[in-house]
């Protein structure tokens, strides 16, 4: 035992941490305007120790959670200790300045006080609507500086001391093109802040500022005991591997994993974008500490800023993940989502009982919007797309799962679409596309058909994973490929991975197809019953059952056999 | 004579009033496979006959145990052409979400026997193409071939208007008049397809089950001369005719909590004290609800089998507002890799159960701590009925201790303490995560373990009153003999407050459901003047999702109320979110409660005794007060004390089916109606009010 600290105080203090991030988390979602952060979800909250470290394991999109320290740590560099008060909250979007993502996401964050000294942060991250920019949803596949992408807020303060400061209110509603959601996204995050402010507080209160400060010291310290005890099993050596992309680029990574280590190289990467597919070197370390928890405790809940210690990332400035600014950012999510799954491809075959095979791998992020035509009102639908993960050791892939950057993130049920936007959802079910036969398939993608209800509709989406299929582990086959059919009412039909702004007209369809997960495993050996069983069930056709699993040629076999 | 049962895990409740007022009660083992034997062995152990039965209340797990055992009936699901794999895609979510290798929730219907048919009703209940059912006898014949044995129906924007549904329903009836079938428009007329058709699967799933249960039951009672119109206790608080569950079983779901978390507001009530929150601690779960101004709360967002690792099943019935727990006298304690010590959710159950059962159990469980701390008698375990092995638990909390590297005590404390921050935990998400302050409540704790945790509990959350109730062990049954016949109608259709008609809107809907509901009743021979209705609605801003749902006035509602409707919203919105909007507000989904009485207990108060307590007492021990230090206790015999009774912790009362820790601070008085009513001494060290 450590030293004189009670350890069930400080458990029970760890455990109150968990519970106010969650109730942060409950705040936001019950009272947030857009969409995307009440049914989506894409929103994160968590609690940092004084210095921004994450304190407690959060709420919310793992991928958002690892993006709170930063923010913390940029604001304390830049605001001198007298300048951070108690009751102030400050707000970020500035990929380059503590904000990680992109200019849609918005951290808000707020100095937590007790007894005169700064004790913690409690802080939130949501994707707002509308940010301003060139394009409706501030996220334009052409940007090519992040000017483009909408207003910078480069860690500003909002509230000083409790006292909502007018001018920078104006300056946020003023910049959005649907001001009303961002009045009602923007105090959805206030009041969560202030939620965990309060309730930190009592913590505080209660038990004292030094047990406190020592009981978030000691979970630190015990979420990289996890680490480290996790990495000791874990193969040791360098694997390296080479990808190439749909547009023909080559990504690289390198891992190394020794006893107290855990290394991604990333240097050996493409010059930066002059669009908007680059990510921050910060947004790219959150990108290898997903992959750093999947790996080593994906069963432990506990990621906090001791979590990742052992991890180190290294990158060079000026490529696609560490751009020099003003690079621009809007789709730095999709790479986001390809440098997870370089790292997961990387390691899958070295741990074949830890790692399933390459899944949909995109967030399939699709924009659209227009006017509604029974309400006259402009909707906007900004949401990631469900797709099939891979085939693993164990089991069949999973079908229509969101991303691995997604946790607790919900689709949009038709009947709230139809209502909410004024489309008509015309097919949510799988698909039959080839794809993933293994001995444990890979999961099933998803088939959305939404037929335009009005004229002068736009759409905007840049899918990866459409040309170079989900990959395959131990024998099993590649996944199919994520798109996007366009059927328009005069009849003809085009394909897309990537569009900006296309227009669409009363009665055309935008039919999203996500792709279905990688196989595991020869297919061949996937016993009979079972394969007769998928045909029943309609996840494979006759010709796919033939082809890939030789399902009629082993029934003969069987037959001669037995007779 | 009233009488009550409710069927639990292990023991099948039962609580009577007898013709002079006074209460009585009697258990015995549930009976699995078979649950009404288990019904009548309680009658006869109590010694009543069903002849003199006045009412009969049932409650039952037979809903959720079949759902979550997996022994429900073979189910088919007719849907919508192009939404066959809404019921296996769920909404997408991964709770568990580091784990790449998660688990999606299997679906209750497999692929093939999920199957479709043209037709679609828009979201503004317009038909936009015409129901085409001539698929529907291939259909049929294909189930009839696969062995199914019940039929789920859900359609696309039923919610909005169920024609089609209802002339599928009448068409499966019509073409395969046997078969158990069930539409989503009969449960709900809520929004979301994927939960609307989870839960009509579910309902379809337990429901040929659920016939063959109260078939047998009331065919066994009727059988043994009960003459009384049975009812069948809710998941809403409410208790409903046989008929009516025999339709739509699902909403039986979580009726044992339900008619406890009603119970403590009944009796809150009765008591003056309306503002309450529950709390009911089992063997191996506890669960906390919230109950203001007298009232309890329902949502329709209750899941089956969530957790950290599981998305769950949607459940879109009303359900009492309520949080369960993995903690109880039966949880395990354990350590991890990193010698952190742990309390649940994982329970010894009643085999081999807590160490100090001496059937087996090596690990140690709260009841073991509670019995090392002293603040269980060892020496009148279980009422006395069994032996505690205090070698066994000494041995189990040495080996745990010695893994921590404290003291066996330390530990023995640890559990109770970590198992105390978690229902602590559970309790805030109910009340401050809603905007609820803890200090505004009186906590109301029962179950086998209620009293055992209530002070400390209250201490955590600054609460100074604490109201163990009579019969306390079995109060979910006392609970249910407290209920008025009740259904909830709910339906979603967005009404713009402000806008034109929107006061003419309200009236028109919640007329229809108000007739709806006395058509309901009147079919069953309830006539309209015994029915009494309660009108609510969900509200929000504009472009936002989750509502805030407030009370709504009853009979024409002109345009000149809605002005105090909107403001009334604000209010309630301000409360739980701290803040206001400048936006437009609109009422998303329409709650109509339609109440019938029923001749339902009265509690009778009894005469003030004026003996000294000291007659009660049976002796002093050393007990372990957790955070206040050991002190020598007074040990009180429960069946010994009497109405207007007090006396100062610290102190113990035992009873035959529970105990009562009362720490040194407290006070202790038994009201008119034999409840405990215990006081913490005021300011407490503690966090301060916010302003």
């Amino acid at each position: 035992m450590t030293s004189h600290y009670d350890p069930i105080t400080l458990e029970i203090i760890q455990n109150s941490l968990q519970a106010t991030a969650d109730e942060m988390f409950a705040a936001l979602r019950r009272t947030a305007m857009s969409p995307i952060i009440y049914e989506v979800l894409d929103m994160g909250t968590g609690i940092t120790d004084r210095h921004g470290e994450i304190a407690g394991s959060g709420a919310g999109i793992p991928a958002f959670v690892g993006v709170l320290d930063k923010t913390v740590k940029r604001i304390l560099e830049k605001y001198p200790q007298e300048e951070i008060e108690p009751g102030d909250i400050f707000i970020t979007n500035d990929p380059y300045n503590g904000g990680v993502t992109h200019l849609n996401d918005m951290v808000l964050t707020m100095p937590v006080f007790a007894e005169g000294e700064l004790v913690a942060w409690t802080a939130n991250i949501a994707h707002w609507n509308d940010v301003g920019g060139m394009v409706p949803g501030s996220m334009s596949t052409e940007a090519t500086e992040i000017f483009q992408e909408g207003m910078i807020y480069p860690g500003v303060k909002l509230i000083s001391r409790g006292e909502p400061i007018r001018s920078v209110f104006q300056i946020l509603t003023a910049n959005c093109r649907m001001p009303d959601f961002l009045t009602g996204d923007l105090w959805a995050g206030i009041a969560a802040v202030r939620v965990g402010e309060r309730r930190i507080r009592e913590l505080v209160a209660k038990y004292g500022v030094d047990v406190f400060l020592h009981a978030v010291d000691a979970y630190m310290a015990y979420g990289e005991q996890v680490s480290r005890r996790a990495l000791r099993e874990l193969p040791k050596g360098t694997w390296s591997l080479a990808e190439e992309q749909d547009d023909g680029q080559i990504y690289r990574v390198t891992v190394t994993i020794t006893d107290d280590q855990f290394v991604v190289d990333l240097r050996d990467n493409p010059e930066q974008s002059q669009g908007p597919f680059n990510m921050s070197r910060d947004d790219t370390v959150v990108g290898c500490q997903m992959a750093f928890k999947n790996i080593t405790s994906p069963q432990d809940r506990v990621a906090n800023g001791g979590t990742f210690r052992p991890l180190q990332v290294l990158t060079r400035k000026g490529t696609v993940f560490d751009p020099e600014y003003p690079a621009a950012m809007g789709i730095y999510y999709e790479l986001g989502i390809r440098l997870h799954d370089l790292i997961i491809r990387c390691m899958a075959p070295h741990m074949p009982d830890r790692l399933p095979a390459g899944s949909f791998s995109s967030i399939c992020g699709t924009l659209f919007g227009g006017i509604h035509p029974d309400t006259g009102r402009t909707y906007a639908v900004i949401e990631p797309e469900l797709g099939g993960w891979g085939g693993s050791a164990r089991k069949d892939g999973n079908p229509g799962q969101f991303s691995a950057f997604h946790g607790e993130t919900y689709n949009c049920p038709a009947e709230v679409a139809e209502a909410r936007y004024g489309v008509t959802v015309d097919y949510l079910s799988f698909h039959d596309e080839d794809g993933g036969a293994g001995l444990h398939r890979g999961g099933k993608g998803v088939r959305i058909d939404y037929r335009i209800r009005s004229d002068k509709a736009w759409l905007t989406f840049a899918y990866t994973r459409s040309k170079v299929p989900p990959w395959p582990l131990e024998g099993g086959q590649p996944g199919s490929a994520n798109h996007i059919i366009i059927r328009r009412a005069t009849g003809e039909t085009e394909r897309y991975a990537v569009a900006n702004g296309l227009t669409l007209h009363r009665d055309d369809v935008i039919q999203i197809m996500t792709a279905t997960g990688a196989g595991w495993g020869d297919p061949m050996q996937r016993p009979l019953e079972q394969v007769e069983e998928d045909l029943k069930n309609g996840y494979i056709t006759l010709e796919q059952a033939n082809r890939h699993y030789g399902l009629e040629r082993r029934r003969r076999q069987q037959k001669a056999a037995r007779a | 004579m009233r009488v009550a049962t409710d069927i639990g895990g292990t023991f099948t409740d039962l609580v009577y009033v007898a013709p002079d007022g006074r209460v009585h009660t009697a258990k015995s083992h549930t009976t699995p496979g078979q649950f009404e034997q288990g019904v009548m062995d309680v009658i006869q152990a109590a010694g009543i006959e069903p002849q003199e039965f006045t009412a009969f209340v049932h409650g039952t797990t037979l809903v959720i145990n079949a759902i979550t055992e997996r022994k429900g009936a073979r189910t088919g699901l007719i849907t919508t052409q192009g939404f066959r794999d809404v019921l296996e895609i769920g909404r997408g979510n991964r709770p568990d979400f580091f784990n790449l290798e998660y688990e999606k929730p299997r679906p209750f219907v497999d692929r093939y026997l999920r199957r479709e048919v043209p037709g679609r009703i828009n979201y503004r209940g317009e038909e936009t193409a015409p129901l085409d059912l001539s698929g529907l006898p291939a259909i049929l014949e294909d189930f009839r071939g696969e062995g199914v044995e019940a039929v789920a129906i859900c359609l696309l924007n039923a919610y909005a208007n169920a024609a089609h549904e209802e002339a599928l329903l009448a068409e499966v009836r019509r073409l395969w008049p046997e078969i158990a079938v069930v539409a989503s428009h009969q449960i709900t007329r809520e929004w979301r397809e994927y939960e609307r058709t989870n839960t009509t699967v579910l309902s379809a799933y337990v429901q040929p089950l659920a016939h063959r249960y109260l078939d047998r039951l009331t065919g066994r009672l009727a059988q043994a001369g009960m003459a009384c119109t049975p009812y069948i206790m809710q998941s809403n608080c409410g208790v409903d005719t046989v008929q009516n569950a025999r339709q739509i079983p699902i909403t039986m779901i979580e009726s044992g909590p339900a008619s406890g978390i009603w119970g403590a507001a009944a009796l809150g009530r009765l008591i003056d004290e309306p503002e309450i929150i529950a709390i009911d601690i089992g063997g191996t779960t506890a669960k906390c609800g919230l109950i203001t101004g007298g009232q309890v709360t329902l949502n329709t967002d209750y899941y089956v089998e969530r957790s950290q690792t599981s998305a769950g099943y949607p459940v879109m019935v009303p359900v009492v507002d309520l949080v369960e727990i993995g903690q109880g006298g039966g949880s395990i304690a354990w350590v991890d890799e990193f010698q952190r010590l742990h309390v649940g959710p994982q329970s010894a159950g009643a085999r081999p159960g807590p160490a100090a059962y001496g059937l087996g159990g090596q690990e140690a469980t709260t009841t073991d701590a509670n019995l090392a701390l002293g603040r269980i008698n060892p020496d009148y375990f279980c009422g006395g009925t069994l032996a505690a092995d205090m070698a066994g638990v000494a041995q189990a909390l040495g080996r745990l201790a010695q893994r921590l590297d404290m003291t066996p005590t330390q530990a023995a404390r640890g559990i109770v303490r970590l198992a105390n921050n978690n229902m602590v935990n559970a309790i805030k998400l109910i009340s401050v995560n809603r905007g609820h302050d803890p200090r505004d409540f009186a906590l109301v704790a029962f179950g086998g373990g209620g009293g055992l945790h209530a002070c400390e509990l209250a201490r955590e959350l600054n609460i100074s009153r604490i109201v163990i109730p009579n019969h306390a062990g079995v109060f979910s049954a006392w609970g249910m003999l407290l209920t008025d016949l009740r259904r909830d109608y709910l339906r979603t259709r967005i009404v713009e407050l402000d806008g034109p008609g929107a006061a003419e809107q309200l009236s028109q809907v919640f007329q229809e459901l108000e007739e709806q509901a006395l058509q309901a009743y009147a079919a069953e021979g309830i006539p309209a003047s015994r029915i009494r209705f309660l009108r609510y609605g969900r509200l929000r801003y504009q472009n936002q999702e989750h509502s805030t749902e407030i009370d709504l006035p009853g009979g024409p509602i002109g345009p000149e109320q809605m002005g105090a409707i909107v403001e009334h919203f604000h209010t309630a919105y301000e409360r739980e979110y701290t803040y206001r909007l400048d936006a437009p507000v609109e009422l998303v989904t329409f709650h109509l409660i339609a109440l019938a009485e029923v001749d339902k207990l009265q509690p009778q108060a009894r005469p003030l005794s004026h003996r000294n307590p000291q007659e009660a007492r049976k002796g002093e021990r050393e007990v372990d007060f957790l955070e206040l230090g050991v002190h020598r206790a007074t040990l009180y015999d429960g069946a010994r004390l009497e109405p207007g009774m007090a006396f100062a912790g610290p102190a113990v009362v035992e009873e035959a089916e529970t105990t009562v820790v009362i720490p040194p601070d407290a006070h202790c008085r038994l009201d008119e109606y034999g409840n405990y009513r215990i006081e913490l001494a005021a300011g407490q060290a503690g966090p301060q009010r916010n302003e």
